[in-house]
C-alpha cells in the first residue's frame, strides 16, 4: 500500500489490533484521519498529512518523528494500542492510562 | 489479436491464444474446486482474470484507492543474506520502511526456526528492542516450528522420515507427538520472549511445513499464547495447499489435520487464535501462470468468504501463482498479485 | 470370480488398506488359476497407483501410503512363491534403481515416498540419501551396478546439481549406461529435456510410470 509514504502501516497496524478485514480497516483509518478511503493511498495527500501529525514520513526531516516518537503519536490517533509503546511508557513509568 | 505473453510456471514464456488462455484458466479453477471441494469461479470472475492476464502492459495494477497491506515473511533474511547487502538487521527494517515502502516488516533469525533461537533468545529480544525503538511500520518476528529439527541427529526424537519406510508406523507416529510437545514448548518460550521486547506480532511461518503434526504444533502454541497474552498478535502463514499427512491421526478440536485445504485449515487457525492467516496454494511448475493463477484465486476466494479475520496469501516465488523461479517475472507477480487481490479478495498479501 | 472381479477386489483392497482381504484375494487369484501377473500388474499395482494419487491430492496420508506399500510387499510375496511353483522361476526383479536427494538438499520427504511406490513394483531401489554429492551418487550406481539413477531436488538453488550430473556422467563416457530421471518442485519436463536426463516425474504416481518405461527401455 506504500508504508510510511502513504498509510500502509496505520491500515497495517489498524487491521492486527482489531482483527479487521482491508476494507473495515481502512475506514476505520480514514475516518480517524478525516480522509476519504482514497486519500489513504495517495503518497501525496499522505504527506502533508503525516507531516502536519507528525507520526513518521519517508523523508528524514529535523524534527521529523522517528520510530517509537511516531508511534506513540499514531496509538494516540488511531486510539490503538501498541506493544513497544506501551512498554516503553512502562519503562518511563508514564502511565499506560495516559494513553487514549 | 496476436498470441498473448504468459508463463509457464517454472518461469519460462509462453505465448497463449485467446481460446488457449480461457482453458487455461477453466482447468485451473476446476482443479482448485475438485481437489478443496470448493466453488470454481464465476464467468465474470473467469472474464476478470483473462482481462488481467491478457494485458499488453509488462506490469499490471489494481485501481487506485484498491491497495492492500503487504505483510512479509522471512523479512530480514532476503536482504542481507539472500541478497548479500552487508547491511544489518535495523538497517534491513528501515530500509524496507523508508525506501521500499513496506506496509509491516519481519524479523527472523538466519536459521529461522523456533528451536535454535531458544539458545540465542537474549540477543534477538535486544535486536527487537533497538529496532522498536526506530521504526515506525509494525515489526514482527517470525520463525518456522520446523519439528524436522526435534528428529535425530537434530534433536531428541527418533526420525520419523526413517521409520515410516521401515513400516514402523506407530513408532513415527509417537516420534511425532512427542517432537510436537518440544515444539510447542519452544514456540511459546520465543514468542513469549519476542512480545516483552515489543514485537508488533509474531509470524509463524511455513507452518505444515513436516506434516500434520507441524500444524498441531502452531495451533496449539497460538493457544498457549493467547491465553496467557490475549493482545498479542499472531499470523500464521501455511506451507502447502493441503496438510501433509505424516501422522495422518492427529485432531484439533475434532478435525483431522491431514489433508485439510486452505479454507479449512483458516477455520482451525481462527479457532486456535489467529489474527491473520496466510493460506498458501502451489504452484505447479509444469502447468502454466494463467493456470496457477485461476487456481489460487479459487482456493483464496474459498477462505476470503468465509473468514472472520484478514487473509494474505502467499504471493512469492513457487506460491500464489508466482513462478517457481527465485527470480520471479514482474508480470507474472503483478499478475498474480492483482488476481488474489480482486478475485481472491485478499485483505493483504 | 472373474479375473475381471479379482482385480477389482485386488485394486480396492489396496485402497482400503485392507491387508486381510487383500491376502485373501491373492490366494483365491491362485486357486482359481488366473494369470498372477495380471493379476499383480494390473490388480494390486494399479491399486498402489491409485493411492499414489489420492497421497498426492490430500486424501491419502504417509501412514496409509506406507501401509498400501507394506501389504503389496506381502502380495507379492504369495503370488511370486505360486508363480516359482508353476515356473520355476520368480518374479524376476525388473531392475536396479539408486535414487539421491542432490548435494546442498536435505529434504528426502518426496524421495521416500518415490522409494516406497517403485519398490511395489518389483524395482530394487537403493536409497543414497540426501545431501549427496555428484561423486557419490555415480559410485553408489556403479556399485550397485544401477540401471537408473533418480535425483531429486527441492530448491531452486540445488536443481543445478541434476545437470551437474548428466555433465559428469556424460564426462566420464557414462552416460549411455545409466537411465536417468529427475523429480522436485522446481523441476519441469523442460529442464530435464534441457539437461539432457531420459525421464521427468512431477510425483511418486508418475514416478512409478517413468521408472517402468525407461526399465522398458533399457531392456530394448
Amino acid at each position: 500500500m506504500g508504508g510510511v509514504r502513504t498509510a500502509g502501516d496505520l491500515v497495517a497496524r489498524v487491521m492486527a489490533s482489531k482483527a479487521l478485514r482491508v476494507n473495515e480497516a481502512k475506514k476505520y483509518v480514514a475516518d480517524k484521519l478525516g480522509l476519504s478511503v482514497f486519500d489513504l493511498s495517495d503518497s501525496q495527500v499522505m504527506r502533508e498529512v503525516r507531516e502536519e501529525l507528525n507520526i513518521g514520513h519517508v523523508l528524514a526531516r529535523p524534527g521529523g518523528a522517528i520510530g517509537i516518537e511516531a508511534k506513540i503519536r499514531i496509538a494516540e490517533l488511531l486510539d490503538i494500542q501498541i506493544n513497544s509503546v506501551n512498554r516503553f511508557k512502562s519503562k518511563l513509568g508514564l502511565s499506560l492510562l495516559n494513553q487514549k | 489479436m496476436g498470441k498473448i505473453f504468459s508463463r509457464m510456471g517454472d518461469g519460462s514464456a509462453l505465448w497463449l491464444t485467446e481460446d488457449e488462455l480461457r482453458q487455461e484458466l477453466l482447468a485451473g479453477t476446476e482443479d482448485a474446486a475438485d481437489r478443496g471441494k470448493i466453488s470454481p469461479l464465476n464467468e465474470d470472475e473467469l472474464e476478470r482474470l483473462f482481462e488481467i492476464c491478457a494485458s499488453p502492459q509488462k506490469v499490471v495494477s489494481v485501481e487506485p484507492g484498491h491497495e492492500v497491506v503487504h505483510s512479509f515473511d522471512a523479512g530480514t533474511l532476503k536482504f542481507p543474506l539472500r541478497g548479500g547487502v552487508p547491511v544489518d538487521r535495523l538497517g534491513t527494517v528501515l530500509a524496507h520502511e523508508r525506501a521500499f515502502c513496506s506496509d509491516t516488516f519481519e524479523v527472523g533469525h538466519c536459521d529461522y526456526s523456533f528451536k535454535p533461537v531458544k539458545a540465542i533468545i537474549a540477543e534477538e529480544r535486544q535486536s527487537m528492542e533497538q529496532i522498536q525503538l526506530n521504526a515506525t511500520i509494525p515489526v514482527y518476528y517470525g520463525a518456522m516450528p520446523n519439528l524436522g529439527l526435534y528428529t535425530k541427529p537434530d534433536g531428541p526424537v527418533d526420525n520419523w522420515s526413517e521409520l515410516l519406510p521401515l513400516g514402523k508406523i506407530a513408532e513415527a507416529r509417537e516420534a511425532q507427538e512427542e517432537a510436537l510437545e518440544l515444539a510447542v514448548k519452544d514456540i511459546y518460550y520465543v514468542c513469549e520472549a519476542m512480545h516483552e521486547a515489543g514485537a508488533d506480532g509474531i509470524n509463524l511461518d511455513t507452518v505444515g511445513a513436516s506434516g500434520d503434526a507441524d500444524f498441531m504444533a502452531a495451533l496449539r502454541a497460538v493457544e498457549k499464547l493467547k491465553s496467557i497474552y490475549p493482545e498479542i498478535h499472531i499470523e500464521m502463514g501455511m506451507a502447502g495447499e493441503f496438510v501433509l499427512g505424516m501422522h495422518g491421526g492427529l485432531e484439533y478440536d475434532g478435525i483431522r489435520l491431514a489433508g485439510l485445504y486452505p479454507h479449512k485449515q483458516l477455520q482451525l487457525a481462527e479457532k486456535a487464535g489467529v489474527d491473520i492467516f496466510g493460506p498458501v496454494i502451489n504452484t505447479k511448475s509444469n502447468m502454466s501462470v494463467p493456470w496457477n493463477i485461476a487456481r489460487a484465486c479459487t482456493f483464496v476466494k474459498a477462505c476470503s468468504e468465509i473468514a472472520k479475520i484478514p487473509i494474505h496469501p502467499n504471493a512469492g516465488m513457487g506460491v500464489g501463482g508466482v513462478p517457481v523461479s527465485s527470480t520471479a517475472p514482474l508480470d507474472a507477480i503483478s499478475r498474480a498479485s492483482v488476481a488474489l487481490i480482486e478475485i481472491g479478495k485478499a485483505d493483504g498479501l | 470370480m472373474s479375473e475381471k472381479e479379482i482385480i477389482a477386489s485386488a485394486i480396492e483392497a489396496i485402497i482400503d488398506g485392507n491387508e486381510e482381504k487383500a491376502l485373501a484375494v491373492a490366494r483365491q487369484a491362485i486357486e482359481l488359476k488366473l494369470d498372477l501377473m495380471a493379476v499383480l500388474n494390473s490388480g494390486f499395482s494399479e491399486g498402489i497407483r491409485q493411492v499414489g494419487n489420492l497421497f498426492e491430492r490430500g486424501e491419502k496420508f504417509l501412514p496409509e501410503l506406507i501401509e498400501a506399500a507394506l501389504i503389496m510387499e506381502k502380495v507379492t510375496d504369495i503370488l511370486n512363491e505360486a508363480i516359482m511353483k508353476e515356473k520355476a522361476t520368480g518374479i524376476e526383479k525388473k531392475g536396479t534403481m539408486v535414487i539421491a536427494t542432490v548435494e546442498g538438499d536435505v529434504h528426502d520427504i518426496g524421495k521416500g515416498i518415490v522409494i516406497s511406490m517403485v519398490k511395489t513394483q518389483g524395482v530394487n531401489v537403493i536409497d543414497l540419501g540426501r545431501d549427496v554429492s555428484t561423486d557419490a551418487i555415480i559410485a553408489g550406481a556403479l556399485e550397485h551396478k544401477a540401471d537408473i539413477i533418480g535425483t531429486s531436488a527441492l530448491l531452486t538453488s540445488t536443481i543445478s546439481q541434476q545437470k551437474k550430473l548428466e555433465d559428469e556422467l556424460r564426462r566420464r563416457g557414462l552416460r549411455e549406461r545409466f537411465k536417468t530421471i529427475v523429480g522436485g518442485a522446481p523441476v519441469t519436463q523442460k529442464f530435464a529435456d534441457k539437461i539432457g536426463a531420459d525421464a521427468y516425474a512431477e510425483d511418486a504416481a508418475e514416478a512409478v510410470v517413468k521408472v517402468l518405461e525407461l526399465l522398458e527401455r533399457s531392456k530394448a
